[in-house]
């Protein structure tokens, strides 16, 4: 290229207007990604990039700007990541574990789980190879039109289906486009016609009216009155189409992630996964950490009835009713440690919670619901988080015979409370549940009856496909007769309607599971690491001798609740089949990363722009591969063909592959040399004689009409002899 | 090399060989006189005197077995010394035509920008109407009918140029040149006793060479050849440096060659490279190039080299 320059001195120019174009044009690429996605500091990017476009357009050796260009980036990473020494020991080992974990992660297509000092060092890559590949384009092929083509499609795009407002950057698009366009176009005819020596006053009489026609046009375009659209704007459409492809019916929420959230009003819509740890338990069991609860069901979702009385506590001991006097409890402690990044507002606990303990003298106080659950520590009279604490509670132990056999004579309140349904609640949900619990004649069955509802194959646990009811729908009615697909909110959520369908008292908890098992100690208690994928939902029941006891109706977790026997035979059997079940799925729950979230329930769009973006560049690989690869894939295409038909068509294309294939192994073939020449300098290069005897054939074939293919079986060989032999 | 490319029709084979035995080296000059003959065109040969244009002439005339006249232009040669008069014949009180040389077989027409204009369009009109008139009656030329003529270059003194319309009635224009070292002190060896030229035998007769002319017109052209053809010639035309360039004559008359070429080479079917190694012979001196061409030190046949460096070839259908 730097001879090429010097052929063409005047071109210089040229070069440097069309590759500051390009800069410009990439520019518009990085301008959205603040607002589209989570990438911060856009700036840097930028400045890297043009750091990268200068070195390349400088064409110094490249072991000087490799390593300057590597410089750069790792500089880069290190500003915005490294606490460490740029390029000590520990610097490298740093990046080099986080590299190590990146690829790891990748191989287990958990895409989410990439580290933004990854991504970012992808991503300057990536900025780093346009720099060559738009040099290539613009300056030494001269094809600028597919990449511009490229940019407005990606505007448009990102206009239309992102927050992102390219009004304005259509325009500079606009201008840049077509100045480059006119500008290679001078340049080719340039070159066609052989010209390397301009006037210097030629140029300005060249490029002065080319600008000005660019900023007249744009300046008409911009001011002028414009029809409004003529077509309805097909973005809503498309949008409800991308959503009910994941077999839901509904409208509304896109893709959320996991986590505890507070707004429970609109239930439903895929998540995804996120194993970031929430806190950690040193607990001897494990347990619901439960947060709160809630009683009113709107067809929708979740909210509270009315003003909630808080009872306050200074001293960290916690007076919930939830637990009957009568029940037999255990006392135990429980540590909990929150990590620092992911604190609540609320304190989670375990079942039986008595007291709240802190490490010597306490400065908090809390203030408590006893009808919701929900513990806010305070300080003075702010609330506040509490990154750990311990908590002593006491372990209730259900009596399956109390719970079969107790009164069910609910105090008027609860019965009120908690068995409110919306009226706009569809008939056919309560004749499911009467139905489910026809057979049973004690509150406890019936609830177990309609818990194991939830087992039956018919359901399927899934985090992705999962509608959102539209305005007109049930959330619960959608769940049980239409998708029968869903998560904890879905199962949990049911649960409780079709419970209060028959007058059993229920209310619908939030929390976390128990988590999974991170370190064993039979002495102290097991450590458990409860993620932000195990947020959960879950069902208590109200029973007048036992209080509030919880249920799970989710398929794939378990109830971690002890309940013993009582004394009959038949409990004690029944009880068994119980703790089977548990047994299994808690097997399972490790493989199962089935959790759920409970935020942002309003109904937001929102694309995964980082994972679109990696699906976007794997796809780029694979074409660019294939591509890279085409005359291998191709061969063997041709291969078949040449095999299977003999007719003078297929010898052609053969031939003409042939032709291709030469040339991209760099025996180039000028448009004006004969194939006979051509077939002689590849004859010579190769010391072969294929190319000229399949030359004389196809010559035949193509300037005298030849349909003769008696020679078929030779020319096949040896046009396999020329392509092996090309290959290697 | 492939060998299709080197066996030539078994005939022209034999004249080649033959004329070889008088002209030493020149295979390319005899080559395409060859070529002339079978595709019916005519040949100028620019060169200066003494390098074997005459003998070239000749033997191809006896190899032949035609009849060889030889015109030698002189700035005082009449039109009537190139056709033939008629002369009155006091005896039986008639006027009875006398053949001028151009009545001949094969005709070499020797410094032909010697003599007047008047004179060359004598010759130049007969090689194309293929009949000349004298005193009011037509007469027809011989079949088969071949002129080399030989032109000084331009630069002597004492010439009268040829008119362009009359230099496109020569299918090829030739340049023979000196011999090489070698070349040289063979002919000496062969000369040492007695002229080649009187020791070799006819190869065919002029029917049989009619009918190898009849042969060539058989010779297939295929459309992108044609086009092929047609894009070169005006691409002559587009030159920068041309003043006024081919005319369709030269088409015709590089599709006659090529196919000729074709048939010298045993093959019933022109190919582009027959085309693109005749163009700077039937095209160079069918262009009249600018002033600036001259400055620039480049001849016609540089501008036809750098029209087909320009030209697409044909390699696939349509």
């Amino acid at each position: 290229m730097r001879l090429k320059q010097e052929q063409q001195p005047n071109q210089v120019f040229l070069n440097v207007v069309l590759y500051i174009g390009s800069f410009l044009l990439l520019w518009e690429w990085l301008r959205p990604l603040d607002q589209i996605t989570d990438t911060g500091n856009v700036l840097i990017f930028i400045l890297y990039m043009s750091f990268c476009f200068f070195l390349t357009y400088m064409q110094i050796q490249w072991w000087i700007t490799f390593p300057l260009k590597l410089l750069g980036l790792l500089f880069i990473l290190d500003g915005l990541f490294f606490q460490e020494q740029f390029l000590s020991a520990s610097w490298f080992q740093h990046l080099l574990f986080d590299i190590q974990y990146n690829f790891s992660v990748m191989s287990e297509q958990q895409w989410w789980e990439m580290t933004a000092l990854f991504r970012s060092m992808l991503f300057l890559i990536l900025l780093w190879l346009m720099s060559y590949l738009l040099y290539y384009w613009f300056v030494i092929a001269k094809r600028t039109l597919f990449f511009v083509l490229l940019t407005f499609i990606y505007l448009t795009v990102v206009d239309t289906f992102t927050v992102y407002d390219a009004k304005y950057a259509i325009i500079r698009t606009f201008l840049i486009s077509m100045i480059i366009l006119g500008l290679t176009n001078f340049q080719r005819i340039l070159i066609k016609e052989k010209i390397f020596r301009i006037p210097k006053g030629n140029y300005i009489a060249w490029v002065l009216p080319l600008i000005a026609i660019v900023l007249f046009s744009s300046v008409v375009g911009f001011a002028a009155p414009k029809y409004s659209p003529q077509w309805p704007d097909p973005v809503p459409f498309l949008k409800s189409t991308a959503e009910n492809a994941g077999g839901g019916s509904g409208t509304g929420s896109g893709i959320k992630k996991v986590g505890y959230g507070e707004n429970d009003e609109r239930l439903g819509g895929a998540f995804v996964q996120d194993e970031t740890v929430v806190f950690r338990a040193q607990v001897e069991d494990a347990q619901y950490w439960k947060i709160e609860t809630k009683d009113v069901y709107t067809g929708k979702g979740w909210v509270r009835s009315g003003e909630r009385p808080f009872a306050e506590s200074d001293d960290g001991t916690i007076e919930f009713n939830d637990i009957a006097d009568t029940v037999e409890t255990e006392p135990q402690q429980a540590t909990i440690n929150f990590n620092n990044e992911e604190l609540l507002p609320k304190l989670v606990y375990p079942y039986g919670l008595s007291q709240i303990n802190l490490n010597g003298e306490s400065p908090y106080q809390y203030s408590y619901s006893q009808d919701t659950g929900e513990i806010y520590p305070k300080l003075g009279n702010e609330r506040v988080q509490m990154g750990s604490y311990e908590v002593s509670y006491d372990q209730p132990v259900y009596s399956l015979k109390v719970l079969r056999e107790g009164s069910v004579d609910d105090p008027s309140v609860i019965q009120e409370r908690y068995t409110q349904l919306p009226e706009t609640l569809p008939q056919r949900v309560k004749d499911l549940a009467a139905e489910i619990t026809a057979d049973e004649n004690n509150r406890y069955d019936k609830t177990k009856a309609v818990e194991g509802f939830f087992k039956s194959p018919d359901f399927q646990y899934s985090t992705t496909d999962v509608p959102v009811p539209d305005d007109n729908e049930d959330y619960v009615d959608q769940f049980l007769f239409e998708s029968h697909l869903g998560y904890c909110d879905n199962f949990s959520t049911s649960m409780v309607v079709l419970l209060r369908s028959v007058d059993i008292p229920a209310r619908w908890v939030k929390g976390f599971g128990a988590g999974e098992i991170v370190e064993r100690n039979p002495t102290e208690g097991n450590t458990y690491e409860i993620t932000n994928s195990n947020a959960h939902s879950w069902v208590e029941v109200y029973f007048p001798d036992a209080g509030w006891v919880p249920f799970e109706p989710t398929k794939g977790f378990y109830n971690p609740v002890d309940f013993t026997s009582g004394q009959s035979l038949e409990d004690l059997l029944n009880n068994q089949e119980e703790e089977d079940i548990p047994v299994s799925e808690m097997e399972e729950e490790p493989n199962d990363p089935a959790e759920e979230e409970e935020q942002g329930g309003s109904a937001s769009f929102t694309i995964p722009w980082d994972v679109l973006l990696i699906v976007g560049l794997v796809l780029l690989a694979i074409s660019g591969l294939l591509y890279w690869k085409r005359f291998t894939w191709m061969y063997w295409l041709k291969r078949r063909q040449f095999h299977k038909k003999n007719d003078v068509e297929t010898y052609l294309k053969s031939y003409q592959f042939l032709l291709s294939l030469l040339n991209k192994k760099g025996i180039k073939r000028e448009d004006d040399q004969t194939l006979r020449e051509y077939a002689r300098t590849v004859d010579r290069k190769l010391q072969s004689s294929e190319m000229g005897r399949l030359t004389y054939y196809y010559e035949r074939i193509l300037y005298r009409d030849d349909t003769d293919t008696s020679q078929w079986n030779k020319m096949r060989q040896l046009w396999e002899n020329l392509i092996n032999r090309v290959k290697y | 090399m492939t060998q299709q490319t080197f066996i030539y029709h078994e005939k022209a084979d034999q004249l080649l060989r033959n004329i070889q035995k008088v002209i030493i080296g020149k295979e390319e000059v005899t080559k395409l006189s060859i070529v002339a003959l079978l595709a019916q065109g005519h040949v100028l040969l620019e060169d200066v005197p003494g390098v074997g244009k005459t003998m070239l002439v000749r033997a191809l005339a006896k190899s032949l077995n035609c009849e060889f006249k030889r015109i030698q232009f002189t700035p005082d040669l009449l039109p009537s010394d190139v056709t033939g008069v008629s002369i009155y014949n006091p005896k039986e009180l008639q006027f009875e035509f006398r053949p001028g040389p151009i009545l001949g077989n094969i005709v070499l027409a020797d410094e032909i920008n010697r003599t007047s204009p008047k004179t060359q369009s004598a010759l130049l009109e007969g090689m194309e109407e293929k009949n000349i008139t004298v005193d009011g009656m037509a007469v027809p030329l011989k079949k088969p009918f071949f002129v080399m003529a030989t032109q000084n270059p331009i630069e002597y003194e004492g010439t009268y140029p040829l008119p362009e319309a009359q230099l496109d009635r020569f299918l090829l224009k030739l340049n023979m040149g000196y011999p090489t070292y070698q070349e040289e002190i063979e002919m000496l060896n062969r000369t040492s006793h007695s002229h080649p030229i009187d020791s070799i035998e006819p190869i065919m007769d002029q029917e049989q060479l009619v009918g190898l002319q009849q042969e060539v017109d058989q010779v297939l052209v295929n459309t992108s050849i044609q086009r092929y053809i047609v894009e070169i010639v005006s691409g002559t035309r587009n030159h920068p440096h041309v003043y006024l360039g081919a005319s369709p004559r030269g088409s015709i008359a590089l599709m006659k060659a090529a196919k000729a070429y074709a048939f010298l080479h045993n093959r019933d079917y022109v190919v582009p490279d027959d085309v693109k190694y005749l163009a700077p012979f039937v095209l160079s001196h069918r262009i009249i190039t600018t002033s600036e061409s001259r400055f620039e030190d480049k001849d016609e046949k540089a501008i036809v080299e750098e029209v087909l460096a320009q030209t697409k070839v044909p390699i696939d259908r349509g």
